[in-house]
């Protein structure tokens, strides 16, 4: 019994120790906790233009810079203006979620970075990309 | 409390209250500014940002 008691609480001490900083290490979610009409408008503005832009995208006149921005490759001033209003849209979507989450100062940096990842991943095989390096490449 | 569950308990209670004790120092009138690191977890932020872009690529409306 006093053995069974003994074990019980080096047991009981173990558990406490290694569990607890499991809440620390749960992924955490970053979401836009309010849909804003201004967030809401970046986004139909950019569900309205997703064509045009994987056009250009296919076109190789805009790639997808290692800051989730589109960047004008080839001069083209009607690629100019869509890309300018993607990046605005894109900068409202990524300022709110930097606001809404509380990331500070070095959020904004990180949300971009995060995004232009995104963005590689999801481009085409011939669109450009620019690796987190500054190195402008052909998505294989 | 018997001899051998005090060891246990020792153990468990120090790095417990060595963890938690905040001792304030210095001049209690003069504010103190604490530069805080946020920690961003990026394969968080990574599943937001996909969400994002496939709502934007599949024309699916935001949910309010």
């Amino acid at each position: 019994m006093f053995r069974r008691n003994f074990l019980f609480s080096w047991l009981l001490c173990f558990a406490t120790l290694t569990l607890s900083p499991l809440p620390a290490l749960a992924q955490k979610s970053y979401d836009l906790r309010e849909m804003t009409p201004e967030i809401k408008q970046a986004i139909e503005n950019r569900k309205a233009r997703y064509a045009e832009l994987q056009q250009l995208k296919i076109q190789t006149v805009v790639g997808e810079n290692n800051q989730g921005l589109a960047e004008l490759l080839k001069s083209s001033p009607e690629a100019r203006g869509v890309i300018e209003g993607e990046n605005r849209d894109r900068r409202v979507i990524y300022q709110a979620i930097v606001d809404q989450n509380g990331l500070g100062n070095q959020g904004m940096a990180k949300v971009q970075a995060v995004f232009a990842e995104v963005q590689r991943g999801k481009a085409r095989p011939g669109e450009l990309i620019q690796l987190p390096s500054g190195e402008w490449v052909q998505k294989t | 409390m018997r001899v051998k569950t005090f060891f246990p308990f020792l153990f468990l209670l120090v790095p417990v209250l060595a963890g938690c004790t905040v001792k304030a120092v210095g001049d209690p009138n003069r504010p103190i500014t604490i530069k805080a690191d946020i920690t961003i977890d990026i394969r968080g932020l990574k599943k937001t940002a996909v969400g994002i872009e496939d709502m934007v690529a599949e024309g699916t409306s935001p949910n309010v």
